[in-house]
């Protein structure tokens, strides 16, 4: 590391290097971050789509810039691969970005504002600056894209970087899933990719996010516009889970779609009332046919 | 927004962080012309008791800042191993306090490591030692100055936090905000002025009392003026803290609306 080039007494430097330190010696799998050699103040980083959204298995970089006066002013973030929900090459208008500085806070850090980013990816833009609403099918073309290879930009010290976070995030990245077309832009499919097996690992999943582990962090990221998130979907709360001890699990762990409990439970209800209907019509013939024997079948009607 | 941080920096390059001690003639000086006479009746009884007043700069860090100064200059001027031992623990039962909350230590090991250092120089015979000037000096310095005034945002935040059940019910009569959300919004944010809660919390994690001079135009219904104060006394619960007994606060804040200065007591 380029250490030695900074004053260490710079209380933003010394915060910086802290981040570095904390980023490497907590890898997520969600995301991977560092800052360049010949400048600390400019990082760039990856996120994998966030799971059960179309944005799943995609890796996305992206640059951010620390200003002279961090923790006190916020990064800003910039995302460099095609991804359908941010322009690229534009700095982000988030709350946790420096389009908002008076929302920031210096007990929020880089990882801070990288899962508050994977958490915005799903959520609905509605015109904010920057902001791009494509379809689900066209987010997800572009989420198997990214996987392809890592965008080009800046300088050869910077693509060196760029490219072995590609990699590092491809060796923990979940493949894309495989939907066909007619699944691709439903809400509601039932029956077909109802492979109940996953559905017992999936539930286990359901636990913290990493990174996401520290309630009083996630409590405080605000949305831009909190009232514009769709109802079902709460933003901060990123469903899909990793444990990031098993990068060999997760793959597995990834696959289900989160309604697959939901229709095992729904499988089971339907084969439970079918077999109370059965019951409850042998029953009631077994009392017709017996109220038939004493000639008071209509006994009401006449 | 824009505008109005520009305005806002603009108010605010016109007066340094922490100013010089003035005689308390000063203040009167700046309602001479048109001012309330209640304001002067009040300043004139004010004059009876305080000799100085120490200004900072209204950027929404002032009743932090007047803490940060007077609580240091007090150090430094009694020399009080005691007081500084008593507090450095109450810092570490602050810290503890943050790690129980959930926040990651680097974000604000910094902010506490800059105050117990600025705590140790003032502190005399070593080699780290500073004077008055250099402790004004780098109470000026933003480097150090809003590191000192983020650890004390820190310290405030946690106890609310901490105590949220006791807070709770002061701050909804502040606004309709809940206890996390107020000290996401209005206290650990730089910049977010200071009210009664942030001053309680303020001074029960630290166990330091604190004494408000208020200086506003109200009087009472005979017509009579008088110069109202409130001791923020810390809670005897706290460990540490000097308990409820510690009756002389040594730090005096005068509070105009919207505003913290220091005050010095003749």
């Amino acid at each position: 590391m380029a250490e030695e080039k900074y004053n260490r007494k710079n209380p933003a430097v010394k915060r910086i290097l802290q981040e570095v330190k904390e980023m490497q010696s907590n890898p997520s799998d969600d995301f991977m971050s560092l800052p360049l050699e010949e400048n600390i103040f400019e990082w760039q980083f990856a996120i994998r789509g966030p799971g059960d959204t179309e944005f799943e298995g995609g890796i996305y970089h992206g640059r951010i810039q620390l200003p002279a006066e961090y923790p006190f002013k916020p990064p800003s973030f910039m995302l460099l691969t095609p991804n359908g929900r941010f322009e690229t090459q534009t700095k982000i208008c988030l709350s946790i970005s420096n389009h908002h500085p008076e929302h920031w806070q210096p007990s929020w850090s880089v990882r801070t504002a990288l899962v508050a980013l994977i958490a915005f990816m799903p959520t609905n833009p509605n015109g904010a600056l920057g902001s791009l609403d494509y379809t689900k099918e066209e987010r997800r073309a572009l989420a198997i894209k990214s996987r392809d290879a890592a965008p080009r930009f800046g300088t050869p010290e910077r693509q060196k970087l760029i490219d072995e976070i590609h990699e590092y995030m491809m060796s923990k990245a979940p493949p894309v899933p495989q939907i066909s077309s007619s699944q691709a832009s439903e809400s509601q499919t039932t029956e077909k990719e109802g492979e109940v097996e996953g559905s017992s690992r999936n539930a286990d999943a359901d636990g913290t996010q990493e990174g996401l582990r520290d309630p009083t962090l996630t409590d405080r990221i605000i949305e831009e516009e909190p009232h514009e998130v769709p109802p079902n979907r709460d933003p901060i709360v990123i469903p899909q889970s990793v444990p990031a001890t098993q990068p060999g699990d997760q793959l597995l762990l990834q696959r289900p779609e989160p309604r697959v409990p939901r229709q095992a439970d729904d499988r089971l209800f339907t084969w439970a009332a079918v077999g109370l209907t059965v019951a409850i019509v042998v029953l009631l013939l077994k009392k017709f046919l017996k109220a038939g024997g004493h000639g008071a079948f209509f006994t009401d009607e006449s | 927004m824009q505008q109005q941080s520009a305005i806002q920096a603009e108010e605010a390059e016109k007066i340094p962080f922490v100013g010089d001690k003035e005689p308390l003639s000063s203040l009167a000086a700046e309602y001479k012309a048109g001012g309330s006479p209640v304001l002067l009746e009040k300043i004139k009884i004010l004059s009876e008791q305080y000799a100085a007043i120490r200004r900072t700069r209204g950027d929404g860090n002032c009743f932090f800042r007047s803490f940060m100064f007077a609580y240091l200059e007090h150090i430094l001027e009694s020399q009080d191993r005691a007081e500084v031992d008593r507090v450095r623990a109450n810092v570490e039962e602050c810290r503890r306090t943050l790690q129980k909350l959930g926040y990651p230590e680097f974000t604000f090991e910094d902010f506490f490591a800059l105050f117990l250092e600025q705590l140790e120089s003032v502190i005399q015979g070593s080699e780290a030692s500073i004077s008055d000037e250099e402790l004004v000096k780098r109470s000026r310095d933003q480097s150090v100055s809003d590191y000192v005034v983020m650890f004390f945002r820190f310290v405030t935040s946690g106890e609310i936090r901490k105590r949220s059940e006791f807070f709770e019910p002061f701050i909804l009569g502040l606004t309709s905000a809940s206890v996390e959300q107020f000290c996401k919004s209005a206290v650990e944010p730089m910049g977010e002025e200071s009210d009664h809660v942030h001053i309680t919390a303020l001074s029960d994690a630290l166990g330091v009392p604190i004494r408000v001079v208020y200086l506003d135009r109200s009087s009472c219904d005979n017509g009579s003026v008088s110069v109202n104060h409130h001791d923020f006394t810390p809670v005897a619960g706290n460990n540490n803290s000097g308990g409820s007994e510690a009756v002389n606060p040594f730090i005096t804040l005068l509070y105009r609306p919207g505003h913290y200065d220091i005050l010095y007591p003749k």
